[in-house]
């Protein structure tokens, strides 16, 4: 993967998959202390110990094991953000749902951009109109402490019968969001 | 900024539409979305269809991004469902492709033969 927003993307198919109803999805840019966080959680159905130790393992395999459930997208993700000075940690509990937690340093040499989160967002809130998303962005500058939120839920009360998929709708998050990222100073990170 | 005014005025201008032509999707379009089709261009391809449907307008389409399909060598993948019709399978997508596909598929109906993979009834 070549940013981060397509992580992202990959979690929350993830999640999808686990047939989540709700995703929570925070970044947090901290530039005073060099460290970045991203925190994803859904309350889809969650893994048993060992499906969860497989899932973060690209090697944990048998041969009757073959086919895993989940891809290579989450080994890759969690060995890239130790390698940036960071850690990550994934929780999960059967009928609750899951937890993915990554912290590293903003300025590690190795670390790739944050890159296009508008896309991968809207996508997946267009692409699921099946799941609820609430999205916290929060970039702290010297002196400057920068928030933006999106939550699916009073959006959905307030377009009533009116799909979310609907092309204005479409257009109006696409907006909200770009507004969101630039007002929070997160497009080049 | 947007507003929920803004909103409200999208709410009243769809359920007009609505009450003219139902609110049942005739063509429903499913991006595959795993691990290999993100790292090949997915996004970018469910993106173009988006774009494609908010400045048309296209009340009538539905789309939706799904888990690995199993056609990991033919990445992108889109899937076009239509009522009645046989399911028609895009591969190798992008955003070039996702245009000529919403003109000549969605809009008038000519399924785009040079990219499909499968066709499943």
């Amino acid at each position: 993967m070549q940013d981060l927003s397509l992580h992202l993307l990959d979690i929350i198919e993830n999640s999808a998959r686990a047939e989540a109803k709700l995703i929570e999805i925070r970044i947090d840019v901290d530039e005073v202390s060099d460290r970045m966080k991203i925190f994803v959680r859904d309350n889809g159905t969650g893994m048993d110990s060992k499906t969860l130790a497989m899932a973060q393992d690209p090697f944990y395999t048998s041969k009757m094991e073959r086919v895993k459930k989940v891809g290579l997208g989450i080994p890759l993700f969690k060995q890239n953000v130790e390698q940036w000075n960071g850690s990550f940690l994934m929780k999960s509990e059967l009928g609750k749902g899951t937890e993915l937690f990554a912290e590293f340093q903003a300025s590690n040499i190795d670390r790739i951009p944050l890159g296009n989160i508008r896309d991968t967002l809207l996508g997946s809130i267009i692409g699921h109109p099946e799941i609820d998303f609430q999205v916290c962005l929060k970039h702290e500058i010297s002196g400057a402490n920068l928030h933006y939120e999106f939550d699916t839920i009073p959006l959905r009360e307030e377009l009533g019968d009116i799909p979310i998929t609907y092309p204005d709708v479409i257009s109006y998050i696409e907006n909200d969001i770009n507004e969101g990222i630039q007002n929070t100073k997160m497009e080049e990170i | 900024m947007k507003t929920l005014a803004d909103l409200k005025k999208i709410r009243e201008k769809a359920q007009e539409e609505m009450k003219l032509r139902g609110s049942n999707y005739r063509i429903k379009v499913v991006v595959g979305m795993g691990t290999s089709g993100i790292a090949m261009g997915a996004r970018e391809v469910m993106k173009t269809f988006l774009d494609e449907i908010a400045t048309r307008n296209l009340t009538d389409v539905l789309i939706t991004q799904t888990g690995e399909k199993g056609l990991s060598s033919m990445e992108p993948i889109v899937d076009i469902v239509e009522e009645g019709k046989p399911k028609i399978t895009y591969g190798a997508m992008n955003p070039e492709k996702v245009r000529k596909v919403v003109v000549e598929h969605i809009v008038n109906g000519r399924v785009v033969s040079d990219y499909v993979v499968s066709t499943e009834k």
